[in-house]
């Protein structure tokens, strides 16, 4: 009963939010364009009426599905891991290693190789904060924050010293990637690639995973009352651990399909914070696995939209991201939910008494 | 005596959709003791905020001394000499009893001075426990006084900021009897001396004993209004549930078969190594109910975080079935047929934000019949929810409801659902009434007698001596983490005789250790 009209309610207030970050980045360009008619059509209409750009906004979703995903994950069974972003860049360095330095394979060998070594490497990178957290009750935000940088600055360091391609021209990145590990466009001529499949299936697995098994019932239930659950006889450590492993297995698969279908090697800095771009993307889609395809759509589109602005007008790219600060804000004020159900609440007379 | 306050045709509907007021009418004559009573979910708390000023109603008007007023937080609550009495004490449990009291109005040093005066508010403390005879040591911090005393620290902080209303919420709740009746002098004496009382609870020998009128709510709306002395405690539980209820329960004799559980020697110590549970030594047997009494906080928590298995720091040995519990962990010891109502339900008991039917599955999820392959079965888990629900009469809108929108009762008996439908050797209920409306504590009682008839051994852990005395075979006492006594329950044993152990003035007679 009080459910469906809860989420109703999350919706619209999450719709208005957006619709008020979005009014108050029009007045922006207002305000600083010169051209404003023009720059909101860049940014707003632009990315959706062609092909390329339309194609380039589905591509920028993938990652963001996967740390989303990554996120929700976390979030849903009460770990506030930070770690997406360490978790993206170690995932793409083993799938990398995988997808560049094993010749030979067919695709439909080395490509799931690839993502098997990115779903370890971003796994057990995940797990040693879960550990640390579980065992030695180390605070997992401050510990994945710190995990970041040794992950980000360990991949620069071997991309700059160990396996850098002489032939790179100064930039630090691997060699391209064996053909057989590359992710195609879908549709030929039309940017979008595999990763986007892949993306929706693993939307699919963490829905399953947290709704429909006997650990996402533990996870979840560690996330929402520990006590409970431990006094129901879960291990609650264990289950920490567990979900923050399988987060760096999603952002660190992130990593890997943006190797393989976007740039082709590992680069330096290639992320510039998809990692926590997904915190975004998982509070919007109020960390349910499948309200991230949307809410990862509409990032992408934000940050396309943004591009194309700047191309195209006066306006910088940069007011994206004022609008996706915006977001944040308003979003994480949970106030205005509270609101919006107290007023629903006393003018429809509310439902009938749960006695 | 006139009507000091009047609230009429109060509606007070949550953000949640509940309706806990539905058009609540209430009148306080001044001077008076009113009881204010009804089953949990009734809508008493939910008036008593609004009179009080930490509610809005959603309909309906306050008079008071015939004047319409509107109470937007407990500042004009206190301006209109309304003070309320909290069941959860709100004391800084590091200041002094003083300071606890002059909190938030402080005297100063001077008029324009911002340093609290502690020589003064000790003084005025002082008159004020002159004043109203309400004894206790205005410089003992509060976290060393006993929990009596903490409530008329709680009564003082009302009186000195001015209040002429009193509303006590529970009051009784936390209190051994011969501190209810201590505070039933107090009561008694700010009464004569012009000040109004309103007095929540569903206690009805207190109701009978204390309140000169009574209002009993039911289902958030006025049913009655009646004088305590052309009433009975009968006529009064008639009109909080609708119909008759048992107010003894109803058992046989027990047969008490071979022994389930086996505590010896146990001790347990807190991480300061001072003794929580003191040689801790007793039996229990199939088909007999032993019911654990004492004041809350001597012991009853550790003692059942022992056998739980929530605790392995303890010393000595407790035994299931011949079987030592130390080894095992939370979830083999449940799986080895043991139930547990837990005393908290809020926090340990259930899960509020998770639906009724993920809170009636959490020992049985991993169970074979509901997989599915790798998934649950959610179709089965459908089933048994639904049957439970059935059959403990669990009033909920689905199976899907979130725990949380139900009331106390109606969760309590998920958990009771749960941990009985287990068929469970050995049941360990604590405090399972606490906060439940007397429909669902007539219920919850029934089930656990008629567990202990079907062979289960049950230890029953309450703060509540009428409880622990309806229900019990046999009774220990708890007193500062050492069983102080076991005695067979009978027709001679008295709640003062209990009393005396829970406050050890007596000690000894563990006469019936084995029965």
């Amino acid at each position: 009963m009080k459910n469906r009209s809860a989420i109703y309610l999350d919706v619209i207030g999450i719709i208005g939010a957006v619709l008020a970050a979005l009014v108050i980045g029009i007045i922006i360009i207002f305000c600083v364009s010169n051209e404003p008619i023009s720059a909101i059509h860049a940014f707003l209409v632009e990315p959706l009426t062609n092909a390329f750009t339309l194609g380039s906004v589905l591509n920028r979703m993938v990652p963001l599905v996967f740390t989303g995903l990554a996120i929700v994950v976390v979030f849903q069974s009460g770990v506030f891991s930070m770690g997406a972003e360490g978790q993206l860049y170690i995932g793409a360095l083993t799938g990398a290693l995988a997808a560049v330095y094993i010749p030979g394979l067919s695709p439909w060998l080395h490509i799931p190789l690839v993502i098997l070594c990115s779903i370890v490497g971003g796994g057990l990178f995940g797990m040693l904060p879960g550990l640390l957290k579980a065992y030695f009750k180390a605070d997992e935000i401050v510990s994945t924050l710190m995990f970041n940088f040794i992950a980000v600055l360990f991949v620069s360091y071997l991309l700059n010293n160990v396996f850098k391609d002489a032939s790179s021209g100064g930039f630090a990145r691997t060699p391209y990637i064996q053909d057989s590990a590359k992710l195609f466009q879908i549709i030929p001529g039309f940017p979008t690639h595999y990763g986007f499949i892949i993306a929706l299936l693993a939307v699919a697995v963490v829905y399953l995973l947290l709704y429909k098994t006997r650990t996402g019932y533990e996870l979840r239930l560690v996330g929402k009352n520990p006590l409970f659950a431990q006094y129901g006889g879960i291990k609650t450590k264990k289950v920490i651990v567990l979900s923050i492993t399988i987060s760096g297995a999603l952002a660190g698969l992130g990593g890997a399909v943006e190797v393989m279908g976007v740039h082709g090697a590992l680069k330096d800095n290639f992320s510039a914070g998809l990692g926590f771009d997904g915190i975004i993307v998982s509070l919007l889609a109020r960390n349910h696995p499948v309200a991230v395809i949307i809410t990862a759509f509409f990032y992408a589109y934000l940050q396309i939209g943004g591009q194309t602005m700047q191309a195209n007008s006066d306006v910088p790219r940069d007011l994206a991201i004022i609008i996706q600060a915006i977001l944040v804000v308003f979003v994480s004020s949970q106030a205005i939910f509270n609101y919006l159900k107290q007023r629903k609440a006393s003018r429809t007379g509310g439902a009938s008494i749960a006695k | 005596m006139y009507d000091l306050l009047e609230m009429r045709n109060i509606h007070k509907v949550y953000p949640n959709g509940t309706k806990a007021n539905k058009g609540v009418s209430f009148s306080v004559r001044k001077g008076e003791i009113h009881a204010l009573v009804g089953e949990n979910g009734a809508g008493k708390s939910t008036l008593m905020k609004i009179l009080f000023g930490l509610e809005a109603p959603t309909e309906g008007d306050i008079y008071y001394n015939g004047e319409k007023i509107v109470l937007k937080s407990p500042k004009d609550a206190i301006k209109y000499e309304i003070g309320m009495v909290h069941q959860h004490f709100m004391l800084v449990p590091s200041f002094t009893v003083a300071q606890n009291i002059v909190l938030g109005s402080e005297p100063r040093k001077g008029a324009l001075s911002s340093l609290a005066d502690h020589k003064r508010a000790i003084a005025e403390t002082d008159k004020l426990i002159q004043e109203f005879g309400l004894q206790v040591d205005p410089q003992a911090k509060v976290e060393h006084i006993s929990v009596g005393l903490k409530q008329r620290v709680e009564i003082l902080k009302v009186l000195y900021r001015g209040a002429r209303l009193i509303i006590l919420d529970e009051p009784t709740a936390v209190l051994t009897p011969q501190e209810t009746v201590e505070l039933f002098q107090s009561l008694r004496k700010l009464v004569n001396q012009g000040y109004t009382i309103i007095f929540i609870t569903h206690k009805l020998n207190e109701v009978m004993e204390i309140s000169d009128r009574i209002t009993v709510l039911r289902a958030g709306k006025t049913i009655s209004t009646l004088d305590t002395a052309a009433t009975s405690k009968e006529e009064i539980s008639r009109l909080m549930v609708g119909r008759d209820v048992l107010l003894r329960v109803e058992k046989g004799p027990a047969k008490p078969k071979e022994t389930v559980l086996s505590v010896r020697k146990l001790s347990d110590f807190t991480e300061t190594g001072k003794a929580i549970l003191k040689d801790v030594s007793f039996e229990l047997r199939a088909g007999e109910i032993l019911g654990i009494a004492g004041v809350e906080g001597n012991g009853q928590t550790e003692l059942i975080n022992a056998i739980t298995g929530f605790s392995k720091t303890y010393e000595g040995s407790v035994h299931f079935l011949n079987e030592a519990l130390s080894g095992k962990t939370i979830k083999e010891i449940r799986d080895i047929g043991i139930g547990h109502i837990p005393e908290d339900r809020q926090t340990k008991g259930a899960c509020l934000t998770s639906s009724v039917k993920e809170n009636l599955i959490l020992d049985l999820y991993q169970d074979k019949q509901f997989r599915r392959g790798p998934f649950l079965n959610q179709r089965k888990i459908r089933t048994h929810a639904k049957r439970l629900i059935e059959q403990f009469d669990i009033r909920t809108t689905s199976e899907d409801t979130l725990a949380g929108s139900l009331s106390g009762g109606n969760i309590q008996k998920i958990v009771v659902a749960r941990e009985v439908s287990k068929s469970p050797k050995l049941l360990i209920a604590a405090q399972p009434t606490r906060g439940v409306d007397i429909g669902s504590i007539e219920f919850i009682h029934k089930e656990i007698v008629k567990k202990r008839d079907e062979g289960t051994a049950v230890l029953l852990v309450s703060a509540e001596l009428t409880e622990v005395m309806s229900l019990s075979d046999r009774i220990g006492v708890l007193y500062n983490g050492e069983l102080v006594a076991v005695l067979e329950n009978s027709e001679d044993l008295t709640e003062e005789e209990i009393g005396f152990y829970m406050l050890g003035v007596k000690k000894g007679e563990k006469k019936a250790v084995t029965s």
